[in-house]
């Protein structure tokens, strides 16, 4: 895994915002071409803000984020070609089609010369049934929403997924569906950085998993490391543990 | 930036507000059409009754076919102004045959477009950032490489094109529908003027838009947007164009019209007591003209400071400055009527010493016919329309580029 440089990189990374909590406090971490990264925490923890960081919705305090080597401060468009993104609610646009949505969102990230067949395929692909595939979004289950929004980030074909509690109030099925398409995507060479509440899930599918507490990365873990640890157990010792600003 | 410009299109076009609001939008633009070309029928009807004699001095003034699309102040320019000897007499002229414009404002496109159309461009504007938030798309798009002012100029044109295309549509067919007529008969100035005054509501369906966006930049639900932007509306609306007269009457004194007609018999009664004793009429008409024409001077200068000063005022709102453009494109304008009754005066004092020596010697006589021009276009923008035109460009650049700025800023998470 070591062999390839990594391609997610945060650099002593804090965001103060302007209330003054500290969402997020000297966070280092970094993701290579073929990994899944899991980062758990509690709601407030400051996963979603680290990953609004490496999107740019949000500029750091300190440190640096870097997309594929490139500073996402500095140069945010470079840096979100290489970039796909899946957030936990994917509403979408209800009066588009499947394949409306997904022709949008390819063109917006640079695919302008994909067929119909194209984007059946990608939607095939996370099972997303054929009858949907020209059904207006707004009939669909947060299930099928959320296919289709893997599906948007599959297409762009960029190295790095970031993905934002994307199994969040799926059902089990649909959620071990998306895992499997992870583990493909894993194989592919790209590289994921994912924040979850699930922690069965993240030790099925992580190659690496950060626990995150008061916006600190404050464990980590490789899936080797893991066979031989209860995560659960460690997860929840850590969030009982004192609160560290204590 | 086409891609979310198409995207906005596609978007309408699936919407059912969409269709609900074009749907309105055109039946009240068919219907307003139809009521004016009626109107403007009639009003061709009064004239070939009350069109002067080739021997009368009699100033009347045709119908302008421009006044379908604006009627501004076209019906006091249509009355007849008859030329006698105690003066310019006001008749009846083309009135409206509609008593229904008696209660409520006219329908004409001018307002449609100036009430309805703002609105529906807000309507187009008010969710475009705040829905995309909303929904989770904003994050998304933005998660591509894709610049905030791509997004924002690609909704802006999108937007743009999927409510002035429908309605540069329904006008042409509406136009289409007047030129059926034969009586109707539009000079290649007025189509310039036409395609002018199409050219200034599209700027002004334009700001709205802009405005929409703008507001949604600054709220971060769709239904904060709805009411803030009402409440704009109504200002600029309705508020801040009547407040400029108001404003203005408290800050230029102009002498009340029963006022002038006191001064007017004050005039009389001197000049005829005096005639009773010299019997040198001829004189006493003549100073009656002269001591008219300066208290209707003065009266005038006084009134056009007031006109100016309310105009300068109101043009605060935009909406003013679309009413005063397009009016005066139209030749119903608060200029065109100041000229046309310099002229009508003018034509008065020319043959004035004929009408005079015709009482004298009771003898009819063959007066010129009145003459009267339209402003030229160069004049019209001169006088003002260049300015309203200049101002609305303004507002436009000015909204755009406030939405711009909040929208660089704006927290999409």
């Amino acid at each position: 895994m070591e062999k390839f440089e990594p391609i997610i990189k945060a650099d002593d990374l804090s965001k103060r915002y302007e209330d003054g909590v500290l969402a997020l406090d000297h966070l280092n971490l970094e993701v290579r071409p073929g990994e899944v990264y899991c980062l758990l925490g509690a709601n407030g923890a400051g996963k979603t803000t680290a990953i609004n960081l490496f999107l740019n919705f949000l500029p750091p305090t300190t440190g640096t984020c870097y997309i594929n080597g490139i500073d996402v401060t500095k140069d945010p468009l470079e840096a979100k070609k290489y970039v796909s993104f899946v957030s936990e609610n994917v509403m979408l646009y209800g009066n588009f089609t499947a394949r409306q949505n997904l022709d949008f969102f390819a063109k917006l990230g640079g695919k302008t010369d994909l067929s119909r067949e194209d984007y059946h395929q990608v939607m095939r692909r996370v099972s997303l049934q054929e009858k949907a595939f020209e059904q207006r979004v707004k009939s669909f289950s947060k299930g099928m929403r959320q296919k289709l929004g893997i599906s948007i980030a599959i297409i762009k074909d960029a190295p790095t997924i970031l993905l934002d509690e994307p199994t969040s109030g799926l059902d089990p099925k649909a959620a071990s569906e998306f895992l499997d398409i992870l583990n493909e995507l894993r194989e592919e060479g790209k590289a994921v950085l994912m924040s979850t509440h699930d922690i069965f899930r993240a030790k099925d599918v992580a190659n690496r998993v950060g626990i995150m507490k008061e916006g600190r990365l404050v464990m980590e873990r490789t899936r080797e490391e893991l066979q031989y640890e209860d995560l659960v157990k460690i997860y929840i010792d850590y969030m009982r543990a004192e609160p560290l600003s204590a | 930036m086409w891609t979310i410009a198409r995207k906005e299109i596609v978007s309408n076009l699936l919407s059912y507000k969409f269709f609900i609001v074009i749907f309105l939008t055109v039946i009240l633009i068919f219907t307003s059409f139809f009521i004016m070309y009626r109107d403007f029928n009639d009003r061709l009807s009064d004239y070939d009754i009350i069109k002067p004699k080739p021997e009368e001095p009699i100033a009347v003034l045709a119908p302008n076919p421009l006044s379908m699309f604006s009627k501004g102040l076209d019906e006091a320019m249509g009355r007849s102004f008859e030329s006698t000897v105690i003066g310019i007499t006001v008749r009846a002229g083309q009135k409206s045959g509609n008593e229904v414009f008696s209660f409520f404002p006219t329908p004409d496109f001018m307002y449609i477009v100036k009430v309805v159309l703002s609105l529906v461009a807000l309507l187009f504007g008010f969710d475009q950032i705040s829905r995309e938030k909303e929904r989770g798309t904003l994050r998304l798009m933005l998660s591509n490489s894709a610049s905030r002012a791509k997004v924002l100029v690609g909704k802006w044109v999108g937007n743009f094109l999927s409510l002035s295309i429908p309605f540069l549509l329904v006008v042409l067919l509406g136009f289409s529908f007047v030129n059926l007529n034969r009586d109707i008969h539009f000079s290649a100035n007025q189509l310039v003027r036409l395609a002018l005054i199409l050219c200034v509501t599209l700027f002004y369906m334009a700001l709205f838009l802009s405005l929409g966006i703008l507001i949604s930049t600054l709220t971060r639900k769709a239904a904060v947007s709805v009411v803030a932007l009402l409440f704009i509306w109504v200002l600029m609306v309705f508020v801040i164009p009547n407040m400029g007269n108001l404003l203005a009457r408290q800050l230029v004194d102009v002498p009340s019209v029963a006022g002038l007609s006191e001064k007017r018999n004050q005039i009389w009664t001197r000049e005829v007591l005096l005639g009773m004793q010299d019997r040198n009429w001829e004189d006493h008409y003549s100073k009656i003209n002269r001591e008219e024409g300066l208290l209707e001077e003065d009266y005038r200068n006084k009134f056009n400071r007031l006109v100016k000063l309310s105009k300068n005022i109101s043009r605060i709102s935009p909406v003013s400055s679309f009413v005063y453009a397009v009016t005066d494109l139209a030749g119903t304008g608060i200029g065109e009527e100041d000229n046309f009754k310099r002229a009508v005066i003018s034509y008065n004092n020319n043959i004035f010493p004929e009408i005079s020596a015709a009482v004298m010697d009771r003898k009819p006589r063959q007066y010129p016919a009145f003459q009267y021009n339209y402003r030229e276009l160069p004049e019209v923008f001169a006088r003002g329309t260049l300015f309203d035109m200049s101002w609305l460009i303004f507002f436009n650049i000015l909204f755009f580029a406030l939405s711009y700025l909040a929208f660089v800023q704006y927290d999409v998470r």
